[in-house]
């Protein structure tokens, strides 16, 4: 591969390192194995550079790319084989007007609303991630989980109920 | 039962809505005070998430280690490779060589000329035939030149023909004609050179104006102390006669 595209990869690849880590942190759980799969990701997209297509989105190839080499791991095959994918509507996903959860909200600190995203399971977790973290547009999200647009939209909304079920939960209790 | 934007609220605070949808439910969130709770405790979970989930950022180790995987692997430059840019290196060098030699040898030629122009204008005898007729001057250097050239018509041109003689520049014989331009003077020199045509070069640094091209095989230069307009004019009526 010679400079000119190496040169490119990097403009393109280096600002999501940050992101990336992140994204691979949560989803392995483990900063040693997040900064393999980093790796592992910039590599195998490195290789893979001259077949992106200039124009498509390429923040949706590298997480595809860096989720991808998570699920074929060791502990993503396990995080895969105990995670429950619960489908249903998110039509009640959202509060009614006049409950006190709204001032809850407000209380949560940081670390109880970290607590409640490492407890959402894997495809929830995911979608909430780049939706909501990296702040991916739908359409952005389905790209990169190669999910369809409904799917992302009924997942983020189960994990938006879930998040919000384990703090007011967590407030309670104090 | 749930009023009918509740379904959209979610799209709303994720900026998933149409511009239409967007503005209709903005205008009834002013109106619904179970829309309105349910918007603020999701933007407030959103920026909550936001905070908490952006918990992680790449060790210098791992920045590192990518920057390294990312530098390319130069491969190793072979023997002829080294050779071959050692020969480059030679022929630009030979070139440069060769052009700024032309160029002094153009300078000391150049140079010179300027030196017989002078010595024409300061002798009592600058030419050897005296004509203001070109049909006189052109067969007087026929045997005395190993070429041959033409010489304009000045018609109602404001150049009037002097004379010429030759000249010699490192060894080899030439023509001088000396033209008149009101009281200025033009030495135009004239030797065998290269066929084809090459555009006029101009040096209007010094105190004279010389200008130099190639035409119909014949290397021309141009010396005057007379204006640059004069030396153009002069110069293209000789190029023209000179076409082949």
């Amino acid at each position: 591969m010679d400079e000119r595209f190496n040169k490119e990869f990097e403009q393109l690849a280096l600002p999501l390192l940050d992101p990336l880590y992140n994204f691979a942190c949560w989803l392995s759980g483990d900063p040693d194995e997040a900064n393999d799969l980093v790796q592992e990701t910039f590599v195998k997209a490195l290789r893979a550079f001259p077949s992106f297509r200039i124009g498509t989105n390429f923040r949706a190839w590298m997480y595809r790319i860096l989720r991808n080499t998570f699920l074929t791991s060791r502990t993503g095959l396990e995080r895969r084989n105990t995670s429950q994918q619960d489908e249903e509507g998110y039509d009640d996903a959202v509060v009614s007007h006049d409950t006190p959860e709204l001032a809850l909200m407000r209380q949560a600190d940081t670390e109880l609303v970290r607590a409640a995203i490492a407890q959402l399971s894997p495809v929830f977790q995911e979608v909430l991630l780049l939706a909501d973290i990296e702040e991916m547009k739908y359409q952005e999200v389905a790209d990169t989980l190669a999910i369809p647009i409904g799917t992302v939209m009924s997942r983020l909304a189960r994990a938006r109920k879930q998040i919000r079920e384990h703090i007011v939960n967590g407030l309670g209790k104090k | 039962m749930h009023c009918e934007y509740r379904q959209k609220i979610a799209l709303f605070a994720d900026g998933e809505l149409a511009s239409a949808e967007q503005q209709a439910v903005s205008s009834h969130l002013g109106s619904c005070p179970e829309c309105s709770a349910a918007l603020l405790e999701l933007l407030e979970m959103k920026k909550s998430v936001r905070l908490a989930g952006n918990r992680f950022s790449a060790p210098l180790e791992l920045r590192r280690a990518v920057q390294d995987k990312l530098r390319v692997r130069k491969t190793p430059v072979a023997f002829w490779q080294w050779g071959l840019a050692a020969a480059c290196c030679l022929l630009v060098a030979t070139l440069g060589f060769m052009a700024y030699s032309r160029e002094q040898r153009q300078d000391t030629v150049i140079a010179s000329l300027v030196d017989q122009h002078v010595i024409a204008l300061a002798s009592d005898h600058p030419v050897d035939v005296i004509s203001s007729d070109s049909h006189n001057v052109k067969p007087w250097f026929q045997g005395k030149l190993p070429f041959t050239f033409n010489l304009p018509e000045l018609g109602n041109s404001p150049f009037s023909l002097i004379g010429g003689k030759t000249v010699y520049q490192r060894q080899e014989p030439g023509a001088e004609l000396l033209y008149g331009i009101r009281k200025h003077r033009i030495s135009v020199f004239i030797f065998r050179g290269q066929a084809g045509s090459t555009k006029v070069v101009q040096d209007r640094g010094s105190s004279f104006t010389v200008e130099h091209w190639t035409e119909g095989g014949l290397r021309f230069y141009l010396v005057t102390d007379a204006t640059g307009e004069d030396a153009d004019q002069l110069a293209s009526m000789l190029k023209e006669a000179n076409r082949l």
